[in-house]
């Protein structure tokens, strides 16, 4: 039975529960309302909760765990096949998956029986051909020992459905003969269901646990993976980031580090000064007129998405510099994709990053600093200079280093404004590459998931989350002791 | 007023050496450098809203073109010796591609360009590769047309767009391979005589993408419902998720190390990189649990994860900002805790709720970073999705994937439809915000 | 030393007006917050203003140095001489009047900054000191006239915001009389201060009146009574009665006047 139909019968059932419940619970207080525990609602809720939620909750962890069960038996079977083709073990898993989702399609397009497909054999049949007639098309010849794994995957899997399905209906009928039962006026109806709603609630809570865990996850293990296969002092201290998919690989991070805090530099050199003093003069000059006007100006820069900005930096800002630095002009740059594009971009995009968490953090001054320095005769450039900016130090350092982590943690802008050279240079005219941007051309592409040029992209997203979670930690830690301050 | 407040004449003048009425030296000093320090503040402002300025124009500029499509009207001849009335459908697009041509060569002609051309093969720079195929569609919906001459519309090729759009000009032509200047004298000719036209592009909006040699056929319209898709993925899990932890966290969590952990966690997550949820989508959705590539509901659910923060954190701020004397009256009268807060509370902050999902959505659809590791890009969304099911699951594109992937073929043709569709997706996101502003206008409350 | 109440002398009879304000009207927004004001303040005097909250004494008080320049929507009309001079005249440059006419404010507020910088701060953007040996001597000799020079010589790198509430406002004092200003505002300088840390202030507001013009805000009638010479009372927005201090507690001529000091309106 298809998931959405399994879905759908457990919601009819929890829908008739929600009724019965509700009937039940009424007739048994004679039709009396005040003679029940709790409103009626909450007796035809408590049944409908208790099929739903336990057989749902059923149904999605059957459908994640079933698949990685199944392969967890195949795969010990391939060992012998892997170590034959002398390939890894999951390039044979995913080659057995695809045959078996090939026989699927074939059954289902009636190009074979479901008989033939058990029974089929490599010695008899070119099962890429009879697949290739039902419309899917397979890398290499089948082998037998794929096919077989590929047969049995298929027959645990079928197995494994009818088993979820029984066991969610099952589920689903029990809960409702069960809360039916408890349907009677004395039944605290009101607070089984609050109890259940207030779990629903933490549930949700805790995705953001999970979110975590779930980066953190898929990143350690891949990057352990990638640690076997590609030696990790190598990763940590090589100069040279040349990727090859034919295997010799020099993978080293250096340069994508220098590239990123290179081009993360002109950013914060772009977007600091500009931001600060905009934030200085719409928080201490600008009349609320002016105020009005250019601060939701500026803060329409941080709406517009990073594509943009990454389409500009390629086809506006690069061609641009070009024609004054490049060979018609001053000869420094040799194409559109810089260190100075991008960064000149990104700093375009901070500007209202800094300049609105700046502004928040001057406006948090207390006013009597402002009336002091005034009562004294400063005029407002000293007082901002000297009694403002001092006391607001901490929570703009702050705001530079969440700036910091944006642009280190910035995608789209590097890998169109950037270029693809792997360097260490000081020429900002030059095109250099960033770690974000190495990821994406890494993991995009058909490389195979287990080669070292694949699996370094974790091990660079690792080294990407780590650094960009450290400067947040900090800034936010910092910010919340500054406003702690003046609270 | 009293007899002592009214004296008779002001205090004696004393013009000693601290007058105020004559400004000194250094006073004047300062009083630069605090003109000169406002300056800056204007300049930085002038910056800001000088690039503002800069890149909404470079976007318009650039991308207005891409919604008018140059197109030739040219009576076409389907001749019954090359086409088979009784089974239309087994002439392929070579039939077709010669039969425009000569149609084509035939206007051509008329205008004076035979010396030019000797036959119909100098066209096919002036015709779009898709052309053939609409018409051999026309001819199958309707056999009866063979033997006729009838009067199409099709798309012009992309040389030719470009140069009545003023991206191809003579100089480059005779640098250019794909055509000649003598292509262009005659389309000029041929715009004078009315049968080569720019109109509106509906199938910029509407339409397929193409390969990368049809430039002057790709649209963003699948690439659009891609986003939709995802979008309505986002909007279902993040909205009630997002609304059930802020409800949990501002309502009912008890100060403890689980809830400072939560809290610690979604602060975390609302600056953790966008690529690094590309590589969960990847590693955890794609990987381990085998769910489809390049589909929507695999973009939903890593946007949703993306934008749970955003939404936690404005929807915990509105209910924050219903006074506690609401619940205190809702206790008061025995509704129990949850009643008071789904009773009385929520309703109260949904206009923010609603506010804060509208900009994370907003967010969402302007994500490129993690679509591009779960294999939205390099997927050429060439077919509509089938129905609901398909939308959500079948590879597709979505529209900031689908300007990346225009951005990086080779082809400056595609670089206008980039820019064309960067408004488009500008235009969605002005739309969310100014929805979620007039809703917080329309409905905002003050305690 | 705090067990009389401390009194300041009375008899202020041969000064001279320092300060001479004539119809001063204030506006905030459509609110007319001071009306019809005028006073002769006299020099090397302290003066009190009291009245009920809202009456309109603070509000008075920030046109003196003009502080209510950075309140937008403020408007004021009339005449207020400093010495014979215009203080809302084009050609005075507001930063130049308030380096002559200090100010110390109601709740104690000392930049983050040292002990040393604090005090230094007036000096240094007015450029009193040509040197670090003079500054260092402007410094000593401002937080002596504060009267908590003892209490900080030895810390004088120590950040102003650690010290007690009647030490920061005494900072405050010497940071504002450290710029050498004629005339000095003080707005409620006691009430965010315990009754020990008052009577400090107060001793120090008598001797400061050596050399400058005081003008005092205060809530506290007991206050006015013990440190001022002269005292106007304020009801809103116009100034009732002024006078000397004795006179005005013991003898006042306006019905409101009375009433507020025997605590009828308040």
């Amino acid at each position: 039975m298809p998931t959405s139909w399994l879905v759908l019968i457990v919601l009819a059932l929890a829908a008739v529960g929600y009724v019965l419940g509700r009937q039940r619970a009424l007739s048994g207080a004679g039709g009396d309302n005040r003679k029940l525990h709790s409103l009626p609602s909450y007796y035809g809720s408590n049944v409908a909760m208790k099929v739903a939620v336990p057989a749902l909750i059923a149904l999605a962890a059957w459908l994640i765990l079933q698949p990685l069960a199944v392969e967890t038996t195949i795969r010990a079977d391939l060992a012998e096949e892997a170590e034959r083709s002398e390939r890894p073990i999951s390039l044979v898993m995913s080659d057995v998956r695809r045959v078996a989702n090939g026989l699927d399609t074939a059954i289902e397009r009636g190009v074979i029986t479901r008989e033939r497909a058990a029974n089929m054999r490599t010695e008899f049949t070119d099962v890429r051909e009879r697949l290739a007639e039902a419309g899917v098309a397979l890398g290499s010849a089948v082998n037998s020992n794929v096919l077989e794994a590929a047969q049995r995957y298929r027959g645990f899997s079928a197995i494994g459905d009818i088993a979820r399905t029984s066991f969610v209906l099952l589920l689903a009928v029990g809960g409702f003969l069960y809360a039916l039962r408890e349907s009677t006026p004395d039944f605290r109806a009101r607070n089984t269901v609050e109890t259940g709603v207030r779990y629903l609630l933490i549930t949700a809570a805790c995705i953001a646990i999970l979110t975590t865990i779930g980066i953190i996850l898929s990143l350690v293990f891949n990057t352990i993976e990638f640690f076997r296969v590609y030696p990790a002092t190598e990763f940590f201290f090589s100069t040279t980031w040349s990727p090859s998919f034919g295997g010799g690989s020099e993978l080293g991070i250096l340069p994508l580090l220098w590239g990123t805090f290179y081009i993360s530099l002109i950013a914060l050199l772009v977007a600091v000064p500009i931001g600060l003093f905009a934030a200085v003069y719409l928080s201490e000059y600008a009349s609320k007129k002016v105020r009005g006007v250019a601060k939701p100006a500026i803060e329409i820069l941080a709406g517009i998405p990073t594509i943009v900005y990454g389409l500009f930096a390629l086809l506006t800002v690069g061609p641009l510099l070009l024609s004054v630095f490049g060979d018609g002009g001053l000869g420094w740059m040799r194409a559109g994709t810089a260190v100075m594009t991008a960064g000149l971009v990104m700093g375009i995009m901070l500007i209202p990053f800094v300049s609105s968490l700046s502004d928040d953090i001057i406006n948090a001054v207390p006013q009597s600093m402002r009336d002091g320095s005034y009562g004294l005769g400063a005029t407002k450039s000293e007082t901002i200079k000297q009694v403002i900016l001092p006391a607001a130090l901490p929570g703009i350092v702050g705001a530079i280093l969440l700036a910091a982590s944006r642009a280190i943690g910035e995608t789209m802008i590097v890998v169109l404004g950037a270029g693809a050279a792997a360097r260490i240079s000081g020429n900002p005219f030059e095109a250099m590459t960033t770690v974000t941007a190495k990821i994406v051309s890494q993991l995009t592409g058909d490389a195979d998931f287990q080669s070292p040029e694949a699996l370094v992209a974790f091990a660079l997203g690792m080294t990407l989350f780590v650094i960009t979670l450290g400067l947040n930690v900090f800034a936010l830690y910092i910010v919340r002791k500054y406003r702690e301050q003046y609270e | 007023m009293s007899d002592a407040a009214n004296p008779a004449s002001p205090a004696a003048s004393n013009n000693g050496a601290r007058s105020i009425h004559t400004v000194d030296a250094r006073t004047k000093k300062r009083n630069a450098s605090e003109k000169r320090f406002k300056y800056y503040g204007i300049a930085a402002i002038a910056t800001g809203v000088f690039f503002l300025v800069v890149l909404l124009g470079s976007i318009l500029w650039n991308g207005v073109s891409a919604f008018q499509q140059t197109y030739l009207e040219v009576p076409v001849y389907l001749d019954p010796e090359r086409l088979d009335r009784e089974n239309p459908s087994s002439a392929t697009t070579f039939t077709y591609n010669p039969l425009i041509a000569e149609a084509v060569w035939e206007r051509a002609q008329e205008l004076g360009f035979g010396d030019e051309f000797e036959d119909e093969g100098g066209m096919s720079p002036l015709i779009s590769a898709s052309a053939a195929a609409i018409i051999r569609d026309r001819v199958i919906a309707n056999p009866d047309l063979i033997g006729e001459t009838i009067d199409v519309r099709i798309l012009a090729g992309s040389r030719v767009d470009g140069y009545l759009k003023g991206r191809v000009d003579r100089d480059s032509a005779s640098r250019d391979r794909n055509i000649d200047v003598a292509h262009l004298e005659l389309v000029d000719a041929m715009q004078e005589n009315g049968s080569i036209r720019k109109v509106f592009n509906w199938d910029f909006i509407t339409g397929t993408d193409a390969s990368e040699s049809r430039a002057e056929q790709a649209g963003i319209g699948v690439a659009m419902l891609g986003s939709f898709f995802m979008m309505l993925v986002v909007l279902g899990l993040s909205l009630p998720i997002g609304v059930a932890t802020s409800i949990y966290l501002e309502e009912f969590a008890p100060k403890n190390k689980f809830t400072d952990l939560i809290e610690v966690n979604i602060s975390n997550l609302a600056a953790v990189p966008s690529i690094v949820f590309g590589i969960l989508g990847l590693a955890v959705f794609i990987q381990f649990m085998h769910l489809p590539q390049s589909a929507p509901l695999v973009g939903g659910l890593v946007l949703t994860l993306m934008t749970l923060p955003t939404i936690i954190i404005s929807t915990r701020a509105s209910l924050q900002s219903v006074p506690p004397s609401i619940r205190a009256a809702a206790l008061g009268v025995g509704a129990s805790k949850m009643q008071s807060v789904f009773h009385h509370v929520l309703p109260l902050a949904l206009p923010g709720i609603l506010t804060g999902t509208i900009i994370g959505l907003a967010q969402a659809l302007g994500e490129t970073a993690p679509l591009l590791l779960i294999g939205m890009v390099g997927y050429i969304a060439t077919n509509y999705p089938d129905g609901i099911a398909s939308g959500f699951l079948d590879p597709n594109s979505a529209m900031p994937a689908q300007i990346y992937e225009w951005a990086k073929r080779a082809d400056p043709a595609y670089y206008e439809r980039a820019w064309g569709g960067i408004i488009i997706l500008l235009v969605f996101l002005f739309a969310m915000n100014a929805i979620a502003i007039l809703l917080r206008r329309r409905f905002e409350r003050r305690w | 030393m705090y067990d009389t109440p401390f009194r300041a002398e009375r008899d202020v009879s041969a000064k001279d007006t320092k300060i001479a304000a004539r119809e001063v009207q204030v506006y905030y927004g459509d609110t007319h917050a001071i009306k019809d004001v005028s006073v002769d303040i006299l020099d090397k005097t302290v003066t009190a203003f009291i009245g009920p909250s809202g009456c309109g004494k603070s509000t008075f008080l920030r046109c003196i140095n003009r502080m209510n320049d950075t309140i937008d929507i403020a408007r004021i009309e009339g005449l207020i001489e400093i010495d014979g001079e215009d203080i809302y005249d084009r050609r005075v440059d507001p930063v130049q009047l308030r380096a002559k006419v200090g100010m110390v404010f109601q709740k104690p507020n000392p930049f983050p900054k040292s002990i040393y910088d604090n005090v230094a701060y007036g000096p240094k953007i007015h450029g009193l000191a040509k040197n670090k040996a003079e500054l260092d001597e402007i410094v000593e000799k401002a937080l002596r006239r504060g009267a908590i020079w003892d209490e900080v010589k030895d810390r004088l790198d120590a950040p102003g915001t650690g010290l007690s509430g009647g030490q920061q406002q005494r900072l405050c004092i010497a940071r504002a009389v450290a710029t050498e200003p004629e005339v000095l505002l003080m707005d409620e300088p006691c009430s965010a201060l315990d009754p020990i840390a008052t009577g400090q202030v107060e001793e120090l507001i008598d001797e400061l009146r050596q050399d400058y013009s005081v003008v005092i805000v205060t809530h506290s009638m007991q206050q006015a009574a013990r440190v001022s010479q002269k005292t106007a009372f304020f009801h809103l927005g116009n100034l009732v009665e002024y006078g000397d201090t004795d006179k005005i507690f013991t003898n006042p001529q306006d019905s409101r006047t009375e009433s507020y000091i025997t605590g009828r309106i308040g």
